[in-house]
């Protein structure tokens, strides 16, 4: 085994079932996953000698992101189904790609309790940050620097990442939104 | 009084909660806690999504076959970039040794970014010069003999020589085997399920690991006895936290990829054991 591989194993692959924990949340179905999880091993390997002293885990978790992001982007041009309702955009928070396929989503999520499928519904922006900081216990900077964005926006999302799930499980256990208390 | 009045619940709450206020402004949101019952609330619900989110999610372990199936991948990736390496950068040293330890100037003739450009997308690319900005490479070998000996004691059957969730088991079993007697204790109850013990070797001694078990994360706590060198301070590397403390006549250290935050709740918790 070559030195560039023997570090890359040793650096970089004990971050692989946390990689593949953060894949399974961003993408629809498990073959997509397994895609998703390859696909970002392989460019993090060809892009391992840029890496230097840094944080190898977040930039893990930043690839993944991204040939999840690249696969979305392919399969989109690949269908090219024009959007019914663009006006909807203007809405000021869109809720880019936040709608799971119905019948691979409840398949997958059948076994799982209602947390699991609240969180399913989340739009992606959302989800992801909830991933990143309550279950991988990344920090605001490195949750900033796998998503591409200001400290600030972390921020912001996750709030209303964690606003929007308690709304939604009160809702689930009270049978009708709360009124304000 | 009507509810919803208290600002800090939705500005500087959720940042106390993950902690990332520094010490002064978290010790200032500590007096305001303990007058309103707004942010008390809200930091309870704050630790309840929390919990429920840790308990409730499921992951599926990575499948054995797609492990298999990406090793070999990367044997035929290595393969060819070996063949290519060797025609552009004049040979990749395949001669040497293999240091886990990174080194700063490896490789001085060819830029940094070079490989960054070959395959890693343009944002990928933005986060890893982000990151390689923020974190300053360190120069004590004791933080790589750490991490190293962490990320050791994550791969298949090296984790645990001593299996046990009793710290009467734990502790003595360590008297044979290292040079030190650590603080042993289960806190499976504030989250941290103790799940066993480990010789390891370095500081020149034998060293012992005792490991804890947070949510999907293993944390390995090193103790060594001191050699009147200087503590370091804490420190991330490779994507794992490091926080050092001092106790009795031994150096301790906390290993782990969780956030900083809960490794320190568990210093704090071995500091008043």
């Amino acid at each position: 085994m070559d030195e560039k591989r023997a570090r890359f194993d040793a650096e970089v692959l004990p971050h692989l079932d946390a990689a593949y924990r953060f894949a399974q949340w961003l993408v629809r179905s498990p073959a997509d996953a397994d895609d998703v999880l390859q696909e970002a091993i392989l460019r993090a390997f060809r892009g391992f000698d840029g890496l230097r002293g840094s944080d190898v885990k977040s930039w893990l978790f930043a690839i993944v992101r991204n040939c999840h992001l690249s696969a979305v982007a392919q399969r989109e041009r690949r269908q090219s189904v024009p959007l019914p309702n663009e006006h909807d955009e203007r809405d000021g928070h869109a809720m880019i790609s936040s709608a799971p396929e119905p019948e691979t989503e409840t398949m997958r999520r059948d076994d799982e309790r209602t947390l699991g499928r609240l969180m399913a519904a989340l739009p992606e922006e959302q989800r992801e940050v909830l991933i990143l900081r309550e279950i991988e216990e990344l920090g605001y900077r490195e949750i900033a620097a796998v998503t591409n964005v200001p400290i600030g926006t972390v921020m912001s999302r996750l709030a209303r990442a964690r606003a929007q799930l308690k709304h939604r499980w009160q809702k689930e256990f009270d049978g009708e939104p709360q009124a304000v208390r | 009084m009507s509810p919803r009045l208290c600002a800090e619940t939705s500005t500087r709450l959720p940042v106390y909660f993950d902690g990332e206020l520094d010490a002064l402004a978290a010790a200032e949101l500590e007096r305001h806690l303990a007058g309103c019952a707004e942010c008390r609330a809200g930091l309870e619900e704050l630790r309840e999504l929390r919990a429920a989110l840790r308990r409730e999610l499921k992951f599926r372990p990575t499948p054995p076959e797609l492990k298999t199936r990406i090793s070999a991948a990367l044997d035929r990736e290595s393969a060819d970039a070996h063949g290519a390496d060797a025609q552009t950068a004049g040979g990749p040293g395949a001669g040497r040794v293999l240091p886990i330890t990174p080194r700063p100037t490896a490789r001085g003739a060819r830029p940094f970014w070079a490989g960054a450009f070959a395959g890693v997308g343009a944002a990928a690319l933005a986060a890893s010069l982000a990151l390689f900005l923020l974190v300053p490479a360190g120069v004590d070998p004791l933080l790589d003999d750490l991490v190293n000996a962490h990320v050791r004691s994550l791969m298949p059957a090296h984790l645990i020589d001593v299996e046990s969730t009793d710290r009467h088991t734990v502790k003595p079993w360590f008297a044979g085997h290292v040079d030190v007697s650590p603080v042993v204790a289960d806190f499976t109850d504030q989250g941290y399920k103790l799940i066993g013990g480990r010789a390891d070797y370095f500081a020149h001694q034998r060293a012992a690991a005792v490991i804890y078990q947070h949510g999907a994360h293993i944390i390995n706590v090193f103790s060594w006895s001191q050699e009147g060198k200087r503590l370091p301070s804490d420190t991330t590397r490779n994507g794992y936290h490091l926080a050092f403390w001092r106790l009795g006549n031994l150096d301790y250290c906390a290993v782990s990829d969780t956030g900083w935050d809960e490794l320190l709740a568990l210093e704090k918790l071995l500091k008043t054991e």
